[in-house]
């Protein structure tokens, strides 16, 4: 059995106990919900995963998405165009992506440090702009994006099935994909071989940006409101996800389904410790012990597909 | 020794002799809050300047950068020290850790006004601040007055082990004590924050197919909880804290009930204020707890005003002598 295959055993596990212990979990109604809940971490951990496939880290999307979703809403109520807001705030995310790609491809800085640099130079652009005050109350339109379904799905669901497909597709069948698995592995093969390592890694980090402004602008119309600090919580939770899902820190090795199945078990953990009304001193021990366990079953099963083959 | 060189830092610093008392300017107040990103601490700031533009002072800001940071608010303390400012209007990112910061100003003379959160130690001229827990306890109440004694709620509350949250959970746990047919269903963490009471609320309202109120530790939660409702066609009363622009425009709007207030720009006004007039010799009240405010709508109106245009009140209107 695949990596892939123990980690979606652990995910259906998890549910098993969950559908045992509490009769809502196993509902249309929950399973959307908890979806929708994982798709925020998904969509910002799928360009993240791009980043660490090339043995890279981005530490600014947290920032990004923050000052994405702030710049995004100041341009909606400067402007009270849905679509010029969307704009913006996609712009600011790819636009921090590519500055932290040349900052680690022309200045040749490390990405750890590149991007800590940005997440500092993100966070003060934005408390300072924002200075304490939230943006709020946008047309109902803009916030079908975070609320509203189509076909029966959330829409913010959709968007990260949309993400999985493409960026899944993207990976796996096309050159680039490829290029970026070789970058991970060892990128001083990669040159020799012919890949354009630096052209590459931009458009790495640009994804990554741009995928934090779309996650900026998804919770902007979720919650109905932006202020600075907003992305702040969402960072260690992404880094998980890709973790978790089995992609490797030091490049090369891992997908975009292993951070969905990431992010998943993230949310199922606090959506169930919710169900079960654990009390709050109990949740974050508990959320330790689940993913310690996650981590150590797939260890375990590694170890037992290696002695197999 | 020792003293002539604090008094000649002190009078430099603009601590007026006795013969110029109340008619001196200039002081300079180092003002330290929590973090840059809760709106009550941002009108805490705006209360601060204001008060210190009227009394003809000035008002430094000492903000840690990574939020309620506690070593970070400590070696803001000790840069303060070499800066020496006349005086300094406190708020501890946490009540104990943050004594030996108190004791070290004690030491360097530097007059300290502790608001908002007590600090517990070290030698303060003033607490001025609310009684979070009765804050919490007259806007729980108001809540379940309203659901008359009835129905089913859940309680948001803040961030494990902090005293806040701590104090405003054990505020909605008395006012639930007093109305013993309402049903507790869940009392849940979304530390504080929005996105997360979202969350919470959207998991709570798939396992309970009746909740009649929701009581949050802050107005950010009281929010995110009302997306949920929102978003699953489901009515439920709901109460936050904190009085913010946002949970006025909300009550307003029909969508929150109340918000409990204690006004954090009044903090910021009446602190700095006392800072100034003890520098100028004129008497400040050892402790003074801000009377509780449950905004709904009916009295909303004259708080409707955004903070950059409030002005602080009159000292002698807030503080009576005792």
């Amino acid at each position: 059995m695949s990596s892939f295959a123990w980690r979606l055993l652990g995910v259906l596990l998890l549910c098993v106990v969950l559908t045992l212990s509490s009769s809502a979990f196993l509902t249309v109604g929950n399973l959307l919900n908890v979806l929708r809940q994982a798709s925020l971490i998904f969509l910002i951990a799928s360009g993240l995963t791009l980043v660490i496939l090339s043995a890279g880290l981005d530490l600014s999307i947290g920032a990004n998405l923050g000052l994405s979703a702030c710049l995004a809403a100041a341009v909606i109520k400067a402007t009270g165009s849905i679509a010029i807001g969307i704009g913006a705030g996609l712009g600011c995310g790819m636009t921090i992506g590519i500055l932290n790609g040349l900052l680690i491809t022309m200045l040749r800085l490390p990405p750890f440090i590149a991007t800590y640099g940005m997440l500092w130079m993100v966070y003060g652009i934005n408390y300072w702009t924002m200075a304490g005050n939230t943006i709020y109350g946008f047309p109902a339109a803009f916030r079908e994006i975070g609320s509203g379904y189509l076909l029966g799905m959330p829409i913010p669901v959709l968007l990260m099935v949309l993400s999985l497909i493409v960026g899944s597709v993207f990976t796996r069948y096309t050159t680039w994909g490829h290029e970026i698995y070789a970058i991970g592995a060892n990128a001083e093969v990669a040159r020799l071989s012919g890949i354009p390592v630096r052209r590459r890694l931009i458009l790495v980090y640009t994804l990554s940006g741009a995928m934090s402004g779309l996650a900026g602008i998804v919770y902007l119309a979720r919650l109905n409101s932006a202020e600075a600090g907003i992305g702040e919580p969402l960072l260690l939770p992404a880094i998980a996800s890709v973790l978790i899902g089995g992609t490797s820190l030091f490049g090369g090795t891992g997908s975009l389904g292993g951070a969905l199945i990431g992010a998943v078990i993230l949310t199922l953990v606090l959506n169930g410790m919710n169900l079960l009304t654990i009390s709050g001193n109990w949740q974050p021990l508990i959320t330790g012990v689940i993913l310690l366990l996650a981590a150590g079953i797939d260890t375990a099963a590694r170890k037992w597909n290696e002695s197999q083959a | 020794m020792m003293t002539a060189v604090l008094m000649i830092l002190a009078v430099s610093c603009g601590k007026p002799g006795e013969d110029t008392a109340g008619k001196t300017g200039g002081e300079s107040i180092a003002v330290f809050t929590k973090n840059q990103t809760n709106p009550f601490f941002q009108t805490v700031r705006l209360g601060a300047e204001n008060a210190a533009k009227q009394m003809n002072a000035t008002v430094i800001q000492y903000i840690p950068t990574v939020q309620d940071s506690i070593t970070e608010q400590l070696s803001e303390i000790e840069d303060a020290i070499i800066k020496r400012p006349g005086a300094i209007v406190f708020i501890p990112v946490n009540s104990k850790a943050l004594v030996p910061g108190i004791e070290k100003l004690n030491a360097a003379n530097i007059p300290v006004v502790n608001i908002t959160d007590r600090v517990l130690g070290g030698s303060v001229i003033s607490f001025m601040g609310c009684d979070e827990v009765n804050m919490a306890l007259n806007t729980g109440r108001f809540l379940l007055q309203k659901l008359n004694g009835r129905g089913n709620v859940i309680i948001l509350e803040g961030v494990g082990g902090s005293e806040n949250s701590a104090n405003r959970v054990s505020g909605y746990r008395k006012a639930l004590a007093e109305f013993p047919n309402v049903k507790l269903l869940a009392s849940q963490p979304a530390n504080f924050q929005r996105v997360q009471a979202l969350g919470v609320t959207e998991n709570l309202l798939q396992s309970y197919p009746q909740i009649d109120g929701i009581l949050a530790a802050n107005d950010s939660m009281a929010l995110g909880a009302i997306e949920a409702l929102d978003a699953a066609r489901r009515k439920a009363l709901v109460v936050g804290l904190n009085g913010t622009k946002e949970a006025i425009d909300a009550i307003k709007a029909g969508k929150l009930l109340a918000t409990g207030d204690c006004d954090g720009f009044s903090h910021g006004c009446l602190g700095t204020m006392a800072a100034v007039r003890h520098l100028r010799n004129l008497p400040v009240p050892k402790e003074f707890i801000f009377s509780v405010m449950v905004i709904d709508n009916t009295n909303y109106a004259g708080l409707d005003v955004p903070y950059d245009q409030r002005m602080c009140p009159s000292w002698e209107s807030v503080v009576r002598d005792k």
